[in-house]
């Protein structure tokens, strides 16, 4: 036992030495999450606000100000220009100048009155995002300009007994509460997932590289001919890569709650535990890629459409709820499927083991199946 | 000169054929993506679970909950007594969005006093915003109809066309049914031909010079310009083949309308290819090893992806980051993708992304060749 012992942290401070050894390299590990990190906080946001607008008013009265009033105010829409008819619209936005556009014809107040009057709204369809923003944040402002007008209408009218038109009042006043992230905030809803990307990707990623490496230039020889046995070389090798990670984690943990300010909701030991074991089986993964892929090409090509896996169906972007059930079973065997659930549960929803056994279970029980089927099919390549 | 840069492709080609492995995932990862987001991809969200405490169960509050059903945004999975089993339902992640109507509802909307709560899982951002947005225009709807059929049975004089006197049409240009593969293909396009691109020609040396065959090829009379061409034409090859299977099963297989000119965007597609093959030399000069060379151009595809406006809009970005968008040739060619592919613009619209992508192709690989160079000798 001692023995192996004193193999084990050999070969943990031999690989360590030549991780740190390769500044470039690590510097390169440890920044490529930080600038995800960034990026994501500063770029990207998820619902599209002040969208460049052009503005056809053909009227020129009181209703189709207030009408560009209410879009303008809502913040969805910046009026940018101003033009004369629909073709001159159509053309801005296939130039790419704006991204909506809104034409009231002539007459606007009259045809209000008489009850006939139409506008029309032309939104960009090549940008998925603006559309879907530009869309319902139109149809909703429509929807209660119009409703305000009726209103006003019926009070005008002095419409009899309805107690409703009276008041002025709606029969049903809908709130809509949104939990966990009230003030929908982008990060929030963002930084639980590229944690688990984050830590997937790289775990993936390194310790595919780390074996096909030694394979490729050879090296491996020279450790088989030593006394050190297969687990103890895959421990050794993962132990160095999984203190990096975790090193990680905990950077960009820590960045986003004390720099971003990302309410950690949940219990934090729990979260570093769970973390430990999604590593573990991340690093399995890898570690079956790399007995499966002869060369660094193919490792690399490997984890690359991992990623593309991951991305697309481990719930991170898009939900899980609206695919079909094949994309869903492939999802399942994804480390990373179990894990987001994990992280949005504990950081984002503030629940604990009660509601979260389950994944935890799953992605434990993953964990060793994945380091035992690498260990063993690593030794049979070493044979 | 040819016959060398001839030889060099050839032995390059021959490598890249032998790999099966490699191959067989470098052409089929665009039919992967093409199918997963054909089928598994769905941006607007649909038959979110909705868990129910209706606690009326009167018609009143039974039409409601069928508007919101009847609308294909939200699916009953199970009907609960109270707000607290409603969060309690979220928190476990069996639903995703819950609706809660008060006692006594149907006479509350007699009396214009109803009121509905309706609460919504904010840790998923597209089915939170989906769920938001169509919640509200429903029941916005339903409180306008019920308005109107108050009014009309109160036998008031006006008639429906006076109580809605503003018709709204929002129309869609491009893409009117809002398909997810129809946004979705230009930019597939156009990350493909760049990730594949760099990430193939940044190996290229750094594999050589690791393997130390290196020192083999600079012995014999092949010049670094012609070992750069020779090494980066199967690539581009490979790259075009890519573009044309997503072109081709996308139209045919999918139905997604090609609607410009193809010799254009076969044109530009073939500038945008050398400014990602120039990257990728770029980075080949500058690693040391395979693994510096993969940590990079990781780095430039995700970086690539999250500013060039593929899948985020660029206006909505601060305008450092806009400016940092303009390093990567990504910028340019999403605006030329999506013009060609879906909205069928001519050049007379194109021509600005288009000479600044000429520009940035001819630029990058003068330094990548320069670079490329030194490292050599």
């Amino acid at each position: 036992m001692h023995k192996r012992y004193r193999r084990l942290s050999a070969l943990i401070r031999k690989e360590t030495t030549q991780l740190l050894r390769d500044r470039r390299t690590l510097m390169f590990i440890i920044a490529l999450p930080l600038i995800e990190l960034f990026l994501f906080a500063y770029a990207v946001s998820l619902t599209v606000y002040h969208l460049p607008t052009a503005i056809v008013d053909q009227s020129h009265d009181s209703q189709s100000r207030s009408f560009i009033q209410a879009l303008v105010n809502s913040q969805y829409f910046d009026p940018t220009v101003s033009l004369q008819n629909e073709s001159q619209v159509i053309q801005a936005i296939d130039a790419g100048q704006v991204k909506a556009g809104l034409v009231i014809p002539p007459d606007f107040s009259a045809s209000i009155e008489r009850g006939n009057a139409n506008v029309l709204i032309l939104l960009d369809g090549s940008d998925s995002f603006s559309v879907q923003s530009g869309y319902s944040a139109a149809s909703t402002i429509a929807q209660s300009f119009s409703l305000a007008l009726t209103t006003q209408k019926v009070v005008r009218m002095g419409s009899a007994s309805s107690s409703l038109a009276a008041a002025g009042s709606l029969p049903i006043v809908t709130s809509t509460r949104v939990l966990y992230n009230p003030d929908l905030k982008d990060l929030w809803f963002i930084l639980p997932a590229i944690v688990g990307m984050i830590i997937q990707t790289l775990a993936v990623a390194q310790a595919a590289l780390i074996v096909v490496k030694e394979r490729e230039i050879g090296t491996i020889e020279q450790i088989l001919a030593t006394p050190v046995r297969p687990i103890e070389l895959i421990l050794g090798k993962m132990i160095p890569l999984l203190v990096i990670i975790l090193l990680i984690t905990g950077i960009i943990l820590g960045l986003g709650v004390f720099w971003f300010g990302v309410a950690f909701q949940g219990s934090l030991w729990l979260y570093f535990w769970l973390a430990l074991v999604f590593i573990g089986s991340s690093l399995g993964l890898g570690l079956l890629i790399s007995t499966v892929a002869r060369t660094q090409k193919q490792a690399q090509q490997i984890s690359m459409v991992l990623m593309l896996f991951s991305m697309l169906l481990s719930g991170i972007v898009y939900p899980r709820n609206a695919m079909p059930l094949i994309p869903q079973w492939i999802g399942d065997l994804l480390p990373l499927t179990y894990f987001i659930r994990i992280s949005r549960g504990i950081i984002t929803k503030g629940v604990d083991l009660a509601f979260l056994w389950q994944d935890a279970l799953v992605l434990a029980g993953y964990c060793l199946v994945v380091l035992l089927v690498a260990s063993l099919s690593f030794k049979k390549r070493l044979d | 000169m040819l016959r060398r840069i001839w030889a060099i492709t050839q032995k390059e080609f021959i490598q890249t054929v032998r790999d099966r492995a490699t191959l067989a995932i470098l052409l089929s990862m665009p039919l992967l993506q093409l199918i997963l987001f054909a089928y598994a991809i769905h941006m607007d969200v649909k038959h979110i679970p909705l868990v129910v405490a209706d606690q009326s169960m009167d018609q009143a509050s039974q039409s409601y909950i069928t508007d919101m059903v009847q609308s294909g945004y939200f699916e009953v999975i199970s009907t609960v007594q109270g707000q607290a089993e409603v969060i309690h339902a979220i928190d476990s992640g069996s639903a995703r969005a819950g609706l809660v109507i008060p006692p006594d509802f149907s006479g509350q909307v007699e009396r214009a006093s109803a009121s509905v709560l309706l609460l919504v899982d904010g840790s998923d951002p597209f089915t939170t915003q989906s769920a938001y947005n169509a919640a509200n225009v429903i029941s916005q709807a339903h409180t306008i109809s019920l308005v109107l059929d108050n009014l009309q049975r109160d036998g008031s004089a006006i008639s429906a066309q006076d109580l809605n006197p503003l018709t709204t049409h929002i129309r869609i240009l491009y893409n009117p049914d809002l398909k997810d593969l129809w946004f979705l293909i230009p930019g597939m396009i156009a990350m493909l031909l760049q990730t594949q691109t760099i990430a193939l020609t940044s190996l290229a040396v750094v594999r050589e010079r690791e393997a130390g065959t290196i020192e083999q090829i600079l012995v014999s009379p092949i010049r670094p310009v012609e070992l750069m061409l020779g090494k980066t034409l199967p690539n581009l090859l490979i790259a075009m083949v890519n573009m044309l299977t997503i072109v081709v099963v996308g139209a045919m297989g999918f139905g997604v309308p090609f609607r410009g000119n193809f010799a254009l965007f076969l044109g530009l597609a073939l500038i945008y290819v050398f400014s990602g093959l120039g990257l990728g030399l770029l980075i080949s000069s500058v690693s040391q090893n395979p693994r510096q060379a993969q940590q990079l151009n990781m780095m430039i595809s995700l970086v690539g992806l999250i500013i060039s406006g593929f899948i985020f809009p660029r206006y909505t970005m601060p305008v450092v980051l806009q400016g940092i968008g303009y390093i990567f040739p990504l910028t340019y060619f999403i605006p030329i993708a999506r013009g060609i592919f879906t909205k069928g613009i001519g050049i007379e619209f194109l021509w600005g992304s288009a000479a600044a992508l000429t520009i940035f192709a001819g630029g990058i690989l003068f330094f990548a060749s320069r670079f490329f160079r030194q490292r050599l000798d």
